[in-house]
């Protein structure tokens, strides 16, 4: 009973099987207690309570009343009941089995019978064989258990729905564990690859499926292997670029020096070039850096510390530095619109996110512009807020809003590499704000960019935790 | 000639920086682990201390933790690049400057210098010994390059007396980040750099809140610092 295969064959069969035996039986129960009523020549209590409505229907001497009463009756009892006269014909004219005739003669002659015996007691207790009177005519009530038919039981629900309910509702709650049990952990599966493909690498399944053991177990297995694999390999791919940016770095530094040194020598001769040497070394230099703070970013999140962070005096101190660079070259950088905000958070990972945006916002910037950030309240969700940084450049093509948040990305390549842009710096913004909970999003605006920060306040989410594939 | 003491386990770039500050006019003397460095750093008189972070063994930060238990000596720290914090932590420990490395030696000589420059006592005149400068419960003793605090000295490093001199001389009044920068530390204020705002910290926490739990030294958002100069206090220069 372990596999898959066998828990759904033998439960719907169980199921089916308890289905059928229970209308069986409830059917069977059914006929049974009617035919034990007949036996006992005991009228039912619904026949004496007919009787008793005929009777009071049939003190206001309209007989289209009774025959309409009979019909309602009729439609709603499995059991034909007749209404007899003396003759033994049915008051709706339906047609009479011998033995109702029978028994209906009988009753007129006990009933003659006992006009002349002063016995209350015994006429009281055989008061299903009272007659009705109408316009003097006497008529009988008597149930005709013998035409019972499955069609008539059919069309008449109340008489077999209970068990039916019953059945159905037994039926209901095992197909709805079942169902559970079958479904529940594929959902719990599905949620995990979710998560894996938004870059939490450190899903796993296997903990969470108890002691089962079937197919689903196995494919749980399967999917927590492909998640380390997946973790391994990306792991090692990121420890691949820091430790290579680290070992980087040594030759970098002396090749510094050397420049340095062959600067002390002099000659004028080489002047030009040691520049350019020294110019591509610093590019290096900064590509490195950034690098490394990229791969620090996604390695040590676990490390990072989140304490409270005055978000607005943030802000203003990277614009406050942002604004030496900016007029280096004739833009200017403006806070156009403020609040106050304070979030849970982390000072250095918030900096670098404000830092990277404004200056890759500088970068494009045209001459003689001026990027403006606006920090506010975000419309759409309560609870976080929203910091525009425009510029007025040349924007981005659209098909690139997405992917220019991935590391190494280039809108353009000969102008990226003329105004330093390595495609670093968004992808590190990205991921300082992702580790707080929040998102990115870049739009064209008529004459420009426009990149949004959006952070929720107060609260670290569970991503923060994890190691995540996306920057 | 200024003596000074190089810390970096990479022996090769270490003998290219001993002779490229040799020719700008250093005396170096060079270590190649944690342990030496400190060894070195106590037993020798340097004017300056340069302080690689990544070394076997004990680490830029632990020889600063320990060598600042027993000396003021400037410490310049070089922090790998890419790890913003390691700048921060250094400084909060006590260097007096740092630089992310690999870095150009020109700028790396131009720090150096910087820091020799506010370490260097003032002798310009015989009156110095005895110049000092009051605020409140603050001795400032110029010719001796002390502090007093309710006249118990406290130590801190060169470039903690410098930035502090700076706040002291224009007490009640906002110095502007820049100013502080080029008068203090003596050179231009950097982009992205936090070493102004983690030497002020480090005073604050030296000197802790004024007596009736004032802050010291006011943070004066988008401008730079102000020390808190109150009117009761009697600011007077013997």
């Amino acid at each position: 009973m372990k596999s898959l295969f066998w828990k759904i064959f033998v439960s719907f069969w169980l199921a089916l099987i308890l289905f059928a035996s229970l209308t069986l039986l409830a059917t069977s129960h059914y006929l049974e207690s009617i035919r034990h009523e007949e036996s006992r020549a005991q009228p039912r209590n619904n026949t004496l309570q007919y009787i008793r409505q005929a009777n009071l229907l049939a003190q206001e001497g309209e007989i289209k009343k009774l025959r309409n009463w009979l019909m309602q009756l009729d439609k709603r009892e499995a059991i034909p009941y007749l209404l007899l006269d003396k003759k033994g014909q049915d008051l709706l004219n339906r047609s009479v089995p011998l033995y109702l005739q029978q028994r209906a003669r009988r009753m007129e002659y006990k009933f003659l019978d006992d006009e002349h015996d002063d016995d209350n007691e015994h006429r009281s207790r055989r008061s299903h064989h009272l007659p009705i009177i109408i316009n003097g005519q006497r008529y009988r009530l008597l149930p005709d258990f013998r035409s019972i038919t499955l069609h008539r039981v059919l069309n008449r629900p109340r008489a077999f729905v209970m068990p039916i309910l019953l059945a159905t509702l037994i039926s209901a709650i095992i197909c709805l564990l079942l169902a559970r049990y079958l479904t529940a952990p594929i959902a719990r599966l599905r949620q995990a690859t979710q998560k894996l493909a938004k870059g939490d690498l450190t899903q796993r399944v296997l903990p969470s499926m108890g002691k089962r053991k079937d197919e689903i177990v196995e494919l749980a297995n399967d999917f927590d292997y492909m998640a380390e694999q997946l973790q391994t390999l990306i792991e090692s791919h990121k420890q691949l670029l820091r430790d290579a940016s680290h070992e980087l770095r040594s030759p970098l530094a002396r090749l510094q020096v050397a420049l340095g040194l062959a600067r002390q020598r002099g000659g004028d001769s080489t002047t030009k070039e040691l520049d350019r040497i020294e110019r591509e070394a610093e590019r290096l230099n900064d590509l490195i850096g950034q690098l490394l703070t990229l791969a620090r970013f996604e390695t040590n999140t676990k490390k990072i510390e989140y304490n409270t962070v005055d978000l607005t005096a943030l802000l203003e101190q990277v614009v406050d530095d942002a604004m030496f660079e900016a007029r280096a070259t004739s833009r200017e950088v403006k806070i156009i619109q403020s609040m106050p905000v304070i979030i849970k958070g982390n000072n250095v990972l918030l900096n670098s996110a404000f830092e990277n945006v404004v200056r890759n916002a500088i970068r494009y910037t045209a001459e003689g512009t001026t990027v403006e950030i606006s920090l506010k309240d975000d419309h759409e969700t309560s609870g976080w807020i929203v910091i525009k940084v425009r510029d007025y450049g040349p924007g981005i093509p659209e098909k690139m809003l997405e992917t220019i948040f991935e590391p190494f990305v280039r809108v353009g390549e000969a102008r990226d590499r003329q105004s330093g842009g390595y495609g670093l710096g968004l992808a590190i913004a990205k991921r300082a704000v992702s580790l707080h909970g929040g998102k990115m999003l870049a739009a064209n605006e008529e004459d420009g960019l426009s990149i949004f920060i959006y952070l929720p306040m107060n609260e670290l989410p569970e991503e923060s935790q994890g190691v995540s594939l996306r920057a | 000639m200024h003596r000074i003491l190089l810390a970096d386990d990479d022996v090769e770039l270490a003998d290219m920086l001993v002779d490229y500050l040799s020719q700008e006019g250093f005396e170096v003397d060079t270590a190649h682990d944690g342990q030496t460095a400190l060894q070195k750093a106590l037993a020798h008189h340097y004017e300056l201390i340069i302080l690689d972070v990544m070394m076997p063994e004990l680490n830029g930060f632990d020889v600063l933790r320990q060598l600042r238990t027993q000396s003021q000596v400037p410490v310049l720290m070089l922090t790998a690049r890419g790890e913003d914090v390691d700048s921060i932590v250094g400084l909060e420990i006590g260097a007096d400057d740092y630089l992310a490395k690999p870095c150009n030696p020109r700028v790396l000589v131009a720090h150096m210098r910087a820091i020799l420059r506010r370490s260097e006592p003032v002798t310009t005149n015989a009156s110095a010994a005895t110049d000092t400068l009051t605020i409140g419960d603050i001795e400032l003793q110029r010719g001796a390059r002390r502090l007093l605090l309710n006249h118990q000295a406290i130590t801190m490093t060169s470039t903690e007396y410098c930035v502090l001199e700076v706040l002291l001389e224009e007490a009640g009044r906002v110095v502007s980040k820049q100013d502080l920068s080029a008068r203090a530390l003596g050179r231009e204020l950097n982009l992205y750099d936090r070493s102004l705002d983690m030497h002020v910290s480090n005073l604050r926490k030296k000197l802790g809140p004024l007596a009736d739990g004032e802050e010291r030294i006011k943070t004066i958002r988008g401008v730079g610092y102000q020390y808190s100069y109150q009117n009761n206090f009697a600011k007077s220069e013997a």
